[in-house]
């Protein structure tokens, strides 16, 4: 019956056999996976692993050597990364790359990039407040405000976000990115940086953005709690190449996820 | 501060009763301007409206963009050449053919924007500097441009009505083109293109994983920019009423940047300090022989060590000095110093 | 006329390969293009002259003099200025190199105003050697044996010595190199000696060529970027290259095309080499991760 189904349905997401080398050095080596709609997906692995060259290869910072990203049955490997964007594929970075000398409103602003329809000529004259461009920048601060308000970020509304601390600049990348309004929404290591409650906060937003938004996440996680908590499916991969996929039961007791995290000795012991 | 009751006050312009009228009397007083001052005010309002243009729009592809260019004398070049011969040799009416020398400047811009997509940094600015100097020595050499010689500016006729030919009528014409083109570039960089602008300096990847298309926003960026600096070249040629080519050369791309520097990069209300304040130094540096007591010292030390003939070059050495100063002690410019004024003036106790 | 216009197209080609060189040194470790060594040698030269016309030094005393004066101007440079810069991005450091080749330019100017001078060099411009159907000044020889020889030194140096090898280290990371024990403050100054060293040796090779003025070394600065981006600004060995076959190009494309634009296809090689391949000719290219 699910396999009917899913034929039926067509595969929300899935990237195939993706493979990049860079000089000599196979950073992601045939990785396959794929994403049901509306769900969870993690990749987890120890650092190196090439989890966040996956998520570059996906949104279009990097070129795959071979292998294809499909999304709602449209092969979109190796588009750039502004028309990924425009399809509603929406990331944030382990390295936080926010826009440091702007506001966080002004940030989130930007995440709404292509959805406002102002260009030069609007743009420079708008003089009254029923202009074009004066209406859509209201129309979209009504919405970014929304976001703020999910967040929490309503303190950090006028300040400039390199300012800001770590944490808080991680929500601003997630509000960032919730502002594109995206179906397929890209986390790398949101949880970085952030205390426990923080972390506990984070854990009901993703769920949220999940049950409320109907968001599908693609989830890189280090910290075990957070990914099995609200992970319905992993990817575990070492080295660039897939080790094991599965639900996350099945993953916490794999033998080979733990000797990529442990190294073989501990598990001789 | 006032309390901000919706959003469209995030980018209003005069967001309350105060700057209303501030704004007001500025406007008045650049009216009254010229039935007040003197022909040489008058000249160097003019002069400083100008440069206000070039340094609004060489912001705009600098401090907003964050791109580098050494090259703008080019467009400036560009801008100045094109309107007079626009309007010379094929009888364009004066403000077509000013646009149309903004338009064919903007269009370079979009041209040198190319190779910039893929520069960064040293590289982009000697890209720029080549260009620029490609520009100046092309135009010097070519008998089209009058070769060394340069040409005259026609003679200035709005609407094919008024006749404009003196620095006064002049003043009527640059004010208002500069003053809108300002408010322009302002509402601009408020709005999603200016966003873009900015989302490119501080990080082009995350814009471009936001949705920005680099491609289109960077060249958009230099095509602008040169737009500016094209049409105050067209008002530059009226204003002197005559060009050669010697004078767009790589020190008045220096001058250009140092203006955006001096009064801020990245806002606009820096790059009308900027434009204003040098503009002033300059022409007062020119005459630096007459200042009271400064002028006599100088005249000295020219007569005991230096040349004096030379005396001028101060005018180099006090420029080159306050770029360096500013870009070490205050790397925001004048509108930093203004912001911190009004900082301090705010947490004054009285 | 071929032959000779490779053997102009050398000599010249000797010059903008020094002032590549003394570019590229401070570039391999500041990052940035010195847009002020033009007039640092400019003021060199001059300095070489002044002892040489006004104070009857001989040849050998002047030169030395000019290179000491060189090196203690690019120390006092960079410790007093570029030191203190409290944003070191790109731009910054470009405008303060920017604003000293003003405040060097203004000097000169003032000081030497508007006279050419003749500068007496012992080798001489006229005396000339046959090679084959064309000619070499012996000034032309020396020149490009001065080259050759300084950047050979330069490529040893940086390779093989402690003080090259922590000259580059402070290039790509200063944090990194300091807690290395190196004194990046000294590579530093020490970088901006050297470059001045360079361009003061360029500036006193050509001046004989043409003639003393403030404006000796507007065109050269510009040729000699113009090399190093052809050869690649971070290769020292690729930018001399660059300066050579600068001087070819332009000397041909001046003999056989048109003499009056020889100059504008300096600026376009800048701008086409930096479209397909800009990290020059001979480098190497470096990607940037996320």
């Amino acid at each position: 019956m699910d396999a009917v189904e899913k034929q039926v349905e067509g595969d929300f997401f899935n990237v195939d056999s993706l493979t990049i080398s860079f000089g000599g050095l196979r950073a992601v080596d045939n990785v396959s996976f794929t994403v049901n709609r509306g769900s969870i997906f993690s990749i987890i692995g120890p650092n190196g692993a090439g989890k966040t060259t996956i998520f570059n290869c996906i949104n279009g910072l990097y070129t795959p050597n071979s292998g294809r990203v499909i999304y709602k049955g449209e092969d979109i490997t190796g588009l750039k990364p502004h028309k990924i964007a425009r399809k509603g594929i929406a990331r944030t970075f382990q390295n936080i790359e926010l826009f440091s000398r702007m506001t966080t409103m002004e940030n989130l602003m930007l995440g709404r990039h292509i959805h406002i329809n102002t260009g030069v000529l609007s743009g420079a004259t708008f003089f009254r407040r029923n202009s074009r461009a004066a209406k859509e920048e209201v129309k979209h601060r009504d919405r970014v405000e929304r976001i703020i308000d999910l967040l929490d970020l309503q303190f950090a509304r006028n300040q400039f976000v390199g300012g800001l601390p770590y944490g808080t600049q991680k929500l601003i990348e997630l509000g960032r990115a919730l502002a594109l309004e995206p179906e397929l929404l890209l986390l790398d290591e949101p949880s970085a940086g952030m205390n426990t409650e923080e972390k506990q906060d984070l854990i009901f937003w993703i769920k949220d953005i999940q049950d409320e938004l109907g968001i599908t996440i693609l989830l890189i996680e280090h910290d075990m709690r957070v990914v099995m908590d609200i992970s319905d499916r992993i990817l575990a991969i070492n080295f660039g190449k897939p080790i094991t996929e599965g639900a996350p039961e099945a993953i916490q007791n794999d033998p080979e996820v733990l000797k990529a995290y442990l190294g073989e000795e501990e598990i001789a012991q | 501060m006032d309390i901000k009751r919706d959003y469209y006050e995030d980018i209003q312009l005069l967001d309350s009763k105060v700057l209303w009228v501030w704004f007001l009397m500025l406007i008045g007083g650049l009216l009254a301007l010229p039935f007040l001052a003197s022909n040489y005010y008058i000249y160097m309002a003019n002069y400083m409206a100008i440069n206000v243009l070039v340094t609004v729009g060489l912001n705009i592809l600098v401090g907003y963009t964050g791109q580098i260019s050494l090259g703008h004398a080019g467009f400036f070049a560009i801008g100045a050449f094109a309107t007079v011969l626009f309007m010379g040799k094929l009888s364009f009416p004066f403000l077509v053919a000013l646009i149309a020398g903004g338009v064919l400047s903007a269009l370079f811009g979009f041209i040198l924007g190319l190779p910039a997509l893929r520069l960064e940094g040293p590289y982009l600015a000697i890209a720029t500097l080549g260009f620029g100097m490609a520009i100046t020595q092309l135009i010097g050499r070519w008998e089209l441009f009058g070769g060394r010689m340069g040409i005259q500016a026609p003679p200035l006729r709005l609407l094919g009505l008024f006749s404009v030919s003196n620095d006064r009528g002049l003043y009527f014409v640059i004010i208002p083109i500069v003053f809108l083109l300002t408010m322009a570039a302002r509402n601009l960089m408020k709005t999603k293109v200016g966003r873009a602008f900015i989302a490119i300096r501080d990080s082009d990847i995350a814009a471009e994983t936001m949705g920005v298309n680099l491609v289109y926003y960077k060249t958009l960026a230099f095509a602008v920019s040169a737009f500016y600096t094209g049409i105050a070249g067209g008002l530059m040629a009226f204003m002197l009423g005559f060009i050669n080519p010697s004078t767009f050369n790589f020190i008045l791309s220096i001058y250009f940047l140092a203006f955006v520097i001096v009064g801020g990069l990245g806002t606009i209300f820096g790059s009308i300090m900027g434009g204003i304040v040098m503009t002033w130094l300059i022409l007062m540096l020119d005459k630096i022989q007459d200042l009271p007591y400064l002028g006599e010292a100088l005249m000295t030390v020219s007569e005991r060590w230096m040349s004096v003939t030379g005396i001028h070059n101060v005018a180099s050495i006090v420029f080159g000095l306050i770029i360096v100063l500013i870009v070490v002690f205050e790397p925001l410019g004048l509108y930093g110093f203004w912001i911190r004024t009004k900082i301090y003036w705010k947490t004054w106790p009285f | 006329m071929f032959l000779q216009l490779i053997v102009s197209g050398i000599a010249i080609g000797s010059i903008y390969a020094l002032v590549a060189l003394a570019m590229v040194i401070i570039y391999k470790t500041s990052e940035v293009p010195n847009f002020a060594q033009g007039e640092m040698a400019m003021i060199s030269t001059f300095i070489a002259f002044m002892l040489l016309d006004s104070y009857g030094q001989s040849f050998i005393v002047s030169f030395m003099g000019a290179l000491a004066f060189a090196i203690l101007l690019g120390v006092f440079l960079e410790f007093t200025f570029l030191r203190r810069a409290k944003d070191p991005n790109v731009l910054s450091l470009i405008l303060i190199t920017l604003g000293f080749e003003m405040m060097l330019y203004g000097a000169g100017s003032w000081k030497w105003g508007a006279e050419q001078q003749s500068f007496p060099f012992p080798v001489s411009d006229y005396d000339i050697v046959n090679l084959g159907p064309a000619v070499a000044s012996h000034l032309n020889i020396a020149t490009l044996l001065a080259a050759l020889f300084l950047m050979l030194i330069l490529a040893l140096f940086f390779k093989y010595t402690k003080v090259g090898i922590a000259m580059k280290a402070t290039q790509q990371n200063m944090v990194a190199a300091r807690i290395n024990g190196i004194r990046a403050n000294r590579i530093l100054s020490l970088t901006w000696a050297m470059s001045s060293f360079i361009g003061a040796v360029a500036g006193m090779m050509l001046a004989p060529i043409t003639t003393l003025d403030p404006n000796l070394m507007m065109d050269p600065l510009l040729k000699g970027f113009a090399a190093a981006v052809l050869g690649g600004m971070t290769t020292l060995v690729g930018s001399a290259l660059g300066g050579y076959i600068l001087g070819i190009i332009e000397t041909l494309f001046g003999g056989y095309v048109s003499l009056q634009f020889k100059s504008v296809v300096a600026f376009m090689i800048i701008v086409l080499v930096l479209c397909f391949k800009p990290s020059g000719l001979f480098a190497k290219h470096y990607v940037r991760r996320v």
